[in-house]
């Protein structure tokens, strides 16, 4: 009987309990319903993408000593360079250079090894193509500048949630000059004592005087 | 808590559209036979306006809580986006998979709709505001509502395919499952007005505005019709027949078209038909929270005048439609607030909670109406 009793005891805790659980996440979902949309309505707002964005790589020709690091560090060996030897000259010469988008994976290999620095990454994303053929860029392609999302006049541009300021949730309406939360590189360097910045040269003697003890 | 004697008639739409066919002399039979299809039509027009009102406010409440936009593109504030929905299955082909047994794939949705639209049949908006006091109504809700998991299953095992078969199956167990707490907390409330007729059930919570409604008799009737309800209707909870992430989608995967559209209709006219009578049964159906009738008397008018009768079936109306839309928004934010629960938990949750609580329930509600005949309708 009391056994009974204390089963219908539990039955009972527990349909209230299940109850509370519910409605306080009812509480929860109902709360949502005030809050502004976090969504970024795409076509006519786009995110201001992060100054490390790995988009679409750029090229510079005229930049470019045919040296073919980029396809030696590139994980799938992507980058085509076309390049024949000068014999007159003896120095090569370079004749075109691309690399396929619908391959690449985006990694930065080849901008970060680049030795005349003729790679780098910008902020474009927007890669779709009806054919995956027109994905391959040549070096005219991979020359072109993308168009910057703040200079755009038909997008608002949205920053993202580590570029607001401080307690701000809501990239809508945030003026342009507001800073952002924390403090710059640039700041932080100036914030830091001088000592740092001239131990490079105070070690400079130093190594020098040791080397003058070897000798 | 009243008796029927204190209840006004209310406005008669049939008796004032047949007293004005005779003045132009249209003979009796033939003004009943042009009466007929109109309130057929009308329910059957509210029925599909109610579902599109439906489907939109389900995307724009879930993009709501979820912090999204919705559809805002498709007229203002993306209230054709619906239209759009239905006309794009409207102009898609109609597939009946290669091994499929055609005519049993082609009967299935329509046995999940019909039944749903002809319980429509008793969903009372006003005194006279239906289609047919039907004696029985309830009971005749919950018989045609049975007649849904045939269609389900038929749908289910016809398309040849897997997932279909599961989910057929799932969408049988849980509707015979949830169908008895759901008759059985039906049950309850027609004891206490002693009458199956959905009529006599809103009469007998009038009277004393929102005090009489049968909620507060019937609270635990009342959430038990509306977990069961919720879970005829395959909503969130409880919507593993059609789980996407298990069985793509259940019994529907290999439907598309005008036939997938039927699926879909039949379920929110189901979702709405079902709030339209927990608000007839628990709510006072059209009733206003304050006595019509006390109103009247407030403002000097007889309650008969047609001036008020006008109003207060208009009156009827919106409450009623207003206590369902209610409902409906609720089991949206509950879409969003529970978790699906598994197979297991579903069938224990009907079988070994609902039942015994519904029994228990029914049980209680005779022992109140024997102890206090006056309160409980005795």
């Amino acid at each position: 009987m009391f056994g009974f009793l204390k089963k219908v005891g539990d039955y009972t805790q527990d349909a209230v309990g299940a109850a509370k659980y519910i409605t306080q996440g009812l509480g929860v979902t109902f709360d949502h319903l005030r809050r502004r949309p976090i969504t970024v309505q795409y076509p006519y707002e786009k995110l201001i993408p992060s100054e490390r964005y790995r988009g679409r790589i750029h090229y510079e020709f005229d930049k470019c000593i045919a040296c073919e690091v980029c396809v030696r560090v590139c994980p799938i060996n992507l980058p085509v360079v076309d390049w024949v030897m000068n014999k007159a000259t003896k120095k090569k010469e370079l004749r075109n250079y691309s690399i396929d988008f619908g391959v690449c994976i985006f990694c930065g290999n080849c901008v970060e090894y680049c030795p005349t620095n003729c790679l780098s990454m910008t902020e474009e994303y927007e890669l779709a193509a009806f054919d995956r053929h027109s994905l391959n860029y040549d070096n005219v392609a991979l020359g072109r500048l993308p168009t910057s999302v703040t200079s755009d006049p038909s997008v608002v541009p949205l920053r993202e949630l580590a570029y607001l300021p401080k307690g701000t949730m809501d990239p809508h309406g945030v003026a342009a000059a507001a800073p952002r939360a924390g403090l710059l590189p640039e700041q932080v360097l100036a914030s830091m004592p001088q000592a740092p910045a001239s131990t490079p040269a105070a070690t400079q003697p130093s190594a020098s005087d040791s080397a003058a003890s070897d000798a | 808590m009243s008796s029927p004697a204190v209840v006004t008639p209310g406005l008669d739409l049939q008796a004032s559209f047949l007293d004005l066919l005779d003045g132009f002399g249209v003979s009796q039979g033939l003004a009943h036979l042009l009466w007929l299809p109109l309130p057929m039509l009308t329910v059957l027009v509210a029925a599909v306006v109610g579902v599109l009102v439906n489907v939109w406010l389900e995307r724009k409440i879930s993009a709501a809580v979820q912090q999204r936009i919705g559809p805002e593109y498709a007229g203002a504030l993306g209230i054709l986006q619906p239209m759009a929905d239905g006309l794009k299955l409207l102009f898609k082909e109609d597939i009946i998979p290669a091994r499929a047994d055609g005519l049993l794939f082609t009967l299935g949705p329509v046995l999940v709709l019909v039944p749903v639209i002809l319980s429509w049949l008793v969903v009372p908006f006003g005194q006279n505001l239906m289609i047919s006091n039907v004696g029985v109504g309830v009971f005749l809700w919950v018989a045609l509502s049975s007649i849904q998991p045939i269609g389900l299953l038929m749908s289910g095992y016809s398309s040849n395919n897997k997932y279909s078969l599961l989910g057929g199956l799932r969408a049988a167990a849980q509707s015979i499952s949830y169908e008895i707490p759901l008759a059985l907390s039906v049950l309850a409330i027609v004891m206490m007005s002693n009458s199956l007729s959905t009529v006599d059930i809103v009469n007998q919570q009038t009277g004393a505005g929102i005090f009489s409604w049968n909620i507060w008799r019937q609270p635990v009737g009342f959430v038990i019709f509306w977990i069961c309800a919720l879970a005829e209707c395959e909503r969130l909870p409880f919507d593993l027949p059609e789980a996407e992430e298990e069985l793509v989608a259940g019994y529907q995967t290999e439907y598309a078209g005008m036939k997938f559209a039927l699926f879909y209709l039949g379920s929110y006219i189901n979702l709405v038909l079902s709030a339209l009578l927990v608000s007839v049964l628990y709510l006072g159906g059209w009733g206003f929270p304050l006595p019509v009738e006390w109103l009247a008397g407030l403002l000097g008018q007889s309650v008969d005048a047609p001036a008020v009768q006008v109003i207060t079936g208009t009156l009827g109306i919106v409450m009623t439609v207003l206590k369902a839309y209610l409902l409906v928004f609720f089991a949206i934010l509950l879409r969003w607030t529970v978790p699906r629960v598994r197979i297991d938990q579903l069938l224990d949750l009907g079988w070994k909670f609902m039942l015994p609580i519904a029994l228990v329930n029914l049980l209680v509600t005779a022992a109140l109406k024997l102890a206090f005949p006056a309160a409980f309708g005795g």
